[in-house]
């Protein structure tokens, strides 16, 4: 099988509009969480979250562009063109369009059109909605802007599993290289849903903080919500070394599950198999994995449930591990959530520097692995893992190896 | 038993699935082998029923028993009808 790996990536999110400054915020543990801004919140009891802010889209699209793209589809493009721009490849030279693929993974698609036409509908009473809703909303919408955008002619579809729907698009992305149909691909994950009824949807679950989000420490409180996209280029090693493309790390493989129990608890089984799955189909061995970014969401089931499926797979060497949640600065970004914490781990594997798991306060005995509280640190990573496990009781993880 | 309390045992059975019988004031979420979500959506139909907004981690539903449930929302009827709180979304 061919050997797959990253030339390009791009992202856009709380920590700022593209990879280098999102990457800068989680090393040095910067939060990007905040009070809530352009949403009104006089009916929310959540004030927080890990908006997106200063985002003009008028600055990157122009007005009859712009009528196509719900605020998703928009954070795709630009995450996409960074990632496109790094990787210095023309889709449509060479005929690559054809051979190239464009997965993009989201949570919801267009909520915010689905909120705003809706308002439209039921509040003002207008029975004229916007002719666009459809191609705004659908949850397609940004893996077809984006293939529109770069004139990606392969395989294309939108891929959704909530909080994984990033890490389970990236891993057919990948197999599709791995397996030969196609040589490039452009993929990750999208997700802008912060707006009242999804804020008031997750208060109404009772796993949301109001002060922060401190994930694996005693005084976690829940998940805080974010935005954004995460974007990367794939492409088959040879051609990448040929072309003396920039490797940033190799995409080497991925375990999926489901948990197949209950709809919202996470299964501490149900997360084994997706880690050891992904270290089999890898072909790494626990010893090699220096890095997890885990899903840590600062719930209370998440993190005791996450740190004992490390423990069961790792054994003896999951004292030696670094895990940490970088959702403490990003929060949550729901579907776009594993593609911007492939930033974290390719940041680790690049520089061998630790992201850390901000907020931290004090230990939970129920969470004993080493989160690497609040600062970076230094250590060389040849290997890492990056954890989704969403919510339907859908499990992926990814596997990174240091370019070499 | 009081029309609050008559209430939510309702509710709780409806919600959870489980027989008006089997629960009791001394009851907790554990005993009555309630999961989480159905715990949310018992707290949701309390609320949207009496109009009220239970406080997100208070009374301590799945630790304590539904005898504390009941007293919290019979506490915050009474605040409600002195005037002490207002009215809330749910």
């Amino acid at each position: 099988m061919r050997r797959v790996v990253i030339t390009g990536m791009g992202a856009i999110s709380a920590l700022g509009h593209d990879a280098a400054s999102t990457w800068a915020g989680m090393r040095e543990g910067r939060s990007g969480i905040g009070p809530i801004v352009d949403v009104p919140t006089e009916l929310t009891n959540v004030k927080i979250a890990a908006q997106v802010r200063g985002f003009d889209a008028a600055t990157h699209f122009d007005a009859k562009r712009l009528a196509f793209l719900d605020r998703v589809s928009q954070f795709a493009l630009v995450a996409a063109r960074e990632a496109v721009a790094q990787a210095g490849l023309d889709f449509r030279q060479a005929g690559r369009g054809d051979r190239t693929a464009c997965i993009v993974g989201t949570g919801v698609g267009g909520e915010v059109t689905h909120d705003e036409q809706s308002e439209r509908f039921y509040a003002d009473k207008n029975p004229r909605l916007h002719p666009l809703t459809i191609v705004r909303l659908m949850p397609n919408a940004p893996a077809s802007q984006v293939s529109i955008e770069f004139g990606i002619s392969g395989p294309a579809f939108g891929v959704v599993s909530a909080c994984a729907s990033s890490n389970h698009a990236m891993a057919q992305a990948f197999d599709m290289l791995r397996n030969g149909k196609v040589d490039f691909a452009v993929t990750g994950g999208a997700e802008a849903c912060i707006t009242v009824p999804t804020i008031k949807s997750w208060e109404a679950m009772r796993i949301t903080a109001n002060d922060t989000c401190r994930p694996f420490c005693k005084q976690r409180r829940g998940m805080v919500i974010g935005e954004g996209a995460g974007i990367f280029v794939l492409e088959e090693y040879e051609h990448a070394r040929a072309r003396g493309a920039t490797i940033l790390a190799e995409f080497a493989g991925y375990g999926m599950s489901a948990d197949a129990g209950d709809i919202v608890l996470p299964s501490q089984v149900g997360a084994e198999k997706a880690l050891a799955g992904a270290l089999a189909d890898a072909h790494l061995d626990a010893a090699e994995i220096d890095y997890i970014n885990a899903h840590g969401t600062a719930t209370p089931a998440n993190d005791p449930t996450e740190t004992k499926a490390i423990r069961r797979v790792f054994g003896a060497h999951a004292d030696k591990l670094a895990v940490s949640s970088t959702k403490g600065v990003h929060g949550h970004a729901l579907g776009a959530a594993g593609a911007i914490e492939l930033i974290a781990a390719i940041g680790a594997l690049r520089e061998g520097v630790i992201p850390p798991t901000a907020n931290f306060l004090d230990a939970d005995p129920e969470c004993d692995l080493d989160y690497v509280p609040n600062t970076a640190r230094q250590q060389p990573v040849r290997a890492a893992l990056s954890n989704s496990f969403a919510f339907g009781g859908l499990n992926a993880v990814v596997a990174l190896k240091r370019a070499s | 038993m009081s029309s609050v309390q008559e209430t939510i045992f309702s509710i709780i059975s409806k919600e959870a699935g489980i027989d008006l019988g089997k629960i009791t004031l001394e009851s907790t979420l554990k005993d009555l082998d309630i999961q989480s979500l159905d715990a949310v959506q018992i707290i949701f139909e309390i609320e949207d029923q009496f109009k009220i907004t239970l406080p997100d981690r208070d009374p301590k539903f799945d630790t304590e028993s539904v005898k504390g449930l009941v007293e919290a929302v019979e506490r915050l009827l009474a605040e409600k009808a002195a005037g002490t709180t207002t009215a809330t979304q749910g």
